[in-house]
């Protein structure tokens, strides 16, 4: 059996579950896949952490598929555990450090959105060059970018920063999947020209 | 594209949330009635039926007042021959408990199941609360899915156990499996041709006082016995042999269901541990004698994995005693009984009982995550940008004479409820000094104005909360002629579960207006309040005036602040503007300008709008720190400029000529 298995996280609004939804739909080109992984919702509509897990299996044997000690699977992804990290926050970023270990891939967004502690002087954002040096800590694989600009500037909005992020995690992971799966989900989803071209925008980082 | 939710057929495969495979489960049993009052993390259950109703023969669906309500409307409709779906979140069942404890007596005709999404970790529910133990003395038998496919095939199978053993069927469902996405394999749907009710007069079951509730009592103990016979043969109930056999590790086993399950598979193949018994429960209410006992024969020492009190702990212990069982049984004593129990914890559970090393990875993240979490400043949710909720906590704390940073010793009480506006009690507003259930803002706060007669009182409700259960406590204040201020926020939406209709709301999202809405004002006025005073919140300075002014007056006094969620706003205007895009409305933004900013901090940290942001002069860190309207955010309610004391924000209004109404211009301005 391998597996892979992606966190993402962010706020409220910047299309976090979505994300993890266009990921899952790729398992169902084979029988021999499976996916798992939850999603943080509801409380705040906007603002509040949302995380989302894709959990990807790829069974070797029918008869691993049909084991149920090899067949069922939790929808969290425990410490260490993510493959791939991608975070539409820095500070959220940092937060989900907790799921990756030394080979783990990290992308994030670097745009800011300040938590209220902060406003209020209570505490005090870290900044990006300490953001990084906590990364690079843990893996040296970290690449970062400003989705918010480039989705601004390509789009007139920022509503594609999770899917040039999805582009990102195929041009700079291992991950087992073809990027014409991924290609051919978005083409049948609504804005489809528009999210290919985020995507590429992405794998072209 | 065909929509598999209504038409996926078997051999059909697709990604659906666990909410929607429960709803999915219950279509393809059949279902003709579907009702809840939406709830986190519930709500996907009715949500999935409703909004495919139009393509779905032979159904209705409800969202209903309360909880109490819609369970009373599926015992109807399954009374009626009608199988149907009642879905709630776990603290829905307090408010439903009524119902729920009259229909082991009664029994059903059709099959009844009743969702619950339960809320482990409390991230969006005023309680951890486990419905579980409610059978103890409801009866109702409970089932337990672990995962996508099991939630829709269990949903499934449960109408017919139900059917067969006459009682309503608890779906249990905790937020991880409600908001799980993965892989359904698609059933057949009964044919739904054949759903129609008939209602058959049943005074033996459905009538309940004196000897008849006696007769009904010791009816259903007669049902529950023969109920645990099926239990003992239900493929829902599953013993997993030991990978490897050796002679010393299979006396240990294993107990556990639902999600938590998912995570002890999980865990044991991250710590190489195949070789244990494994009982998963589909079924946990009731358990069955004979199983445990066959199961409890084979080991030495059992282990019970499972979240909150110990549910399962408690009634395996019960068994053992009676079966005189000498071995060890564990659970709460590794397992912890609040919050969420994570994969995390399970591992960590597991290893530790069995002696096994974790993975190295994994001790490694844990102690990194450690180090770091000192310098990570909590987020904590709160209202979206343009929210009238925000305008309205920000007057009243204003008009209480408080700084929203400073309100520990306020000595104008504010009794928070249950909605968006329960925000309001979280930095910097802290806006709020109780919060419990549905409708105890007004409860309790009705109470302290005759027991503390020194303080002024403003309680808070929302308009769905209101309608809920507010009205008779709103009578009882009346009645006895409670001294407070009572302020419904009406945005006309149940907002916080995805935007359903509240009995007041007048036009659907594409403008069709709703007959029979109400009028919140002539309905205030009918239950014998004279002080009503209904307002914009978003003209702060008028309001927090008007507050205070009934916060000077004696009896009950009712202010509503009368705004539509900014998300349904904002989602109207998306609509009208593809059908007008070149309708002649000014434009309208806001600026605040640097220059006349003195950081005064009322817009930034009082007000807190996350449209407003700060940034470092050119860029670099050391640079001055300064305001600015992010414009892409912001959508322009104009309260940061109403509460500006130094007239640094402008507002300005402009006309935009056709001839350069250019796309990339709307998109900005609409911030599409």
């Amino acid at each position: 059996m391998k597996k892979f298995n992606i966190a993402i996280t962010g706020l409220g609004g910047q299309g976090i579950i979505t994300a993890g939804t266009i990921l899952k739909n790729a398992v169902l080109d084979s029988v021999m896949q499976d996916v798992s992984g939850s999603e943080r919702r509801g409380g705040a509509q906007r603002e509040g952490y949302v995380e989302a897990f894709v959990k990807y299996i790829f069974y070797d044997s029918i008869a691993e598929l049909q084991n149920s000690r090899k067949n069922m699977h939790s929808p969290m992804i425990a410490s260490g555990d993510a493959d791939a990290l991608i975070s539409l926050e820095p500070l959220e970023t940092l937060r989900a450090v907790s799921y990756i270990n030394k080979n783990s891939v990290i992308i994030f967004n670097t745009n800011t959105h300040i938590p209220i502690s902060v406003r209020m002087g209570k505490d005090k954002y870290p900044e990006l060059d300490d953001i990084l040096e906590s990364l690079y800590g843990i893996t040296n694989r970290v690449f970062y970018y400003d989705f918010n600009k480039l989705s601004l500037e390509n789009f007139g909005s920022i509503i594609s920063c999770n899917v040039i992020s999805l582009g990102v995690l195929f041009a700079k992971t291992n991950i087992p999947v073809s990027k014409n799966v991924i290609e051919n989900i978005l083409l049948k989803g609504s804005k489809a020209e528009d999210n290919l071209k985020a995507f590429n925008i992405g794998l072209n980082l | 594209m065909a929509n598999l939710f209504v038409d996926g057929k078997y051999g059909d495969r697709g990604i659906i949330l666990g909410n929607e495979a429960i709803a999915r489960g219950a279509l393809e049993a059949g279902i003709g009635y579907a009702s809840m009052y939406p709830g986190t993390p519930a709500s996907e259950i009715i949500i999935a039926l409703d909004k495919n109703k139009k393509n779905i023969k032979n159904i209705y669906t409800e969202f209903s007042l309360n909880e109490h309500i819609s369970l009373h409307g599926a015992i109807g409709a399954s009374w009626s021959g009608i199988r149907s779906l009642c879905a709630m979140k776990n603290v829905g069942l307090n408010v439903a408990s009524e119902p729920a404890h009259f229909l082991a007596y009664t029994g059903v005709k059709a099959g009844l199941v009743l969702a619950i999404g339960s809320d482990p970790g409390a991230p969006s529910s005023s309680n951890e609360q486990d419905d579980r133990w409610y059978s103890l003395h409801t009866y109702m038998p409970i089932i337990e899915p672990s995962n996508i496919q099991e939630a829709k095939d269990f949903t499934k199978k449960a109408f017919d156990i139900s059917e067969q053993f006459s009682f309503g069927i608890v779906l249990m469902a905790p937020s991880r499996l409600c908001h799980n996405a993965g892989i359904l394999h698609f059933g057949d749907c009964l044919n739904r041709d054949l759903i129609s009710g008939n209602f058959k007069r049943d005074p033996e079951n459905y009538l309940n006082l004196f000897n008849l509730a006696v007769k009904n009592h010791k009816k259903y103990l007669k049902r529950n016995e023969l109920l645990k016979k099926y239990v003992y043969n239900s493929e829902l109930n599953m013993i997993i042999d030991a990978q490897i056999s050796s002679i010393k590790s299979s006396r240990i086993g294993f107990v556990s269901s639902g999600v938590i399950y998912s995570h002890l598979v999980e865990a044991l193949n991250f710590i190489n541990a195949d070789d244990y018994k494994i009982l998963k429960l589909g079924i946990t209410f009731p358990l069955s004698e004979e199983l445990i006992g066959k199961f409890l024969d084979n080991v030495d020492e059992v282990v019970i994995v499972e979240e909150a009190e110990g549910f399962l702990e408690f009634q395996i212990k019960k068994i053992a005693f009676e079966i005189g069982y000498h071995g060890k049984i564990h659970g709460k004593n590794i397992f912890k009984a609040y919050g969420e129990l994570t994969i995390d914890d399970v591992i960590k559970g597991v290893a530790g009982f069995l002696r096994k090393a974790v993975p190295e990875h994994f001790s490694a993240a844990i102690n990194k995550s450690e180090i770091l979490s000192d310098k990570i400043p909590q987020r904590m949710g709160t209202f979206c940008v343009g929210c009238p909720h925000r305008a309205t906590i920000y007057s009243i704390l204003k008009a209480s004479g408080y700084s929203n940073t400073d309100s520990k010793d306020r000595d104008v009480i504010i009794a928070g409820d249950i909605g968006c506006y329960t925000l309001g009690l979280l930095p910097p507003y802290n806006a709020m000094d109780w919060l419990t259930c549905m409708n105890s803002g007004l409860s309790i706060g009705q109470a302290i104005s005759i027991a503390d007669k020194s303080k002024k009182i403003i309680a808070l409700v929302g308009d769905s909360t209101f309608y809920h259960s507010g009205i008779p406590v709103l009578m009882n204040a009346i009645q006895n002629n409670s001294n407070i201020l009572y302020i419904i926020l009406d945005n006309s939406w149940t907002a916080m579960t995805g935007h359903q209709k509240t009995p007041s709301t007048k036009t659907e999202i594409d403008g069709t207006p709703i007959p029979n809405s109400v009028n919140l004002k002539d309905l205030l006025k009918s239950l014998g309040v004279s002080y009503i005073k209904t307002l914009d919140p978003n003209s702060v300075k008028r309001f927090s005036v008007i507050i205070k002014e009934a916060l000077k007056e004696k009896g009950l006094r009712v202010i509503i602040a009368k705004r539509e969620c900014i998300l349904q706003e904002e989602r109207r205007k998306k609509i009208k503007n593809i059908k007008f895009k070149l309708e002649n409305n000014p434009e309208i933004i806001y600026e605040l300008q640097k220059e006349r900013c003195v950081k005064c901090d009322e817009c930034f940290v009082e007000l807190a709008c996350p449209a407003i942001q700060s940034a470092k002069e050119n860029g670099i860190n050391n640079g001055k720190e300064y305001y600015f309207i992010d414009p892409v955010s912001c959508v322009k309610c104009g309260v940061c400029y109403e509460v500006c004391p130094n007239s640094a924000i402008r507002k300005v209004e402009f006309n935009l000529h056709p001839s350069i109404n250019s796309e990339s211009q709307l998109c900005f301005l609409n911030n599409k």
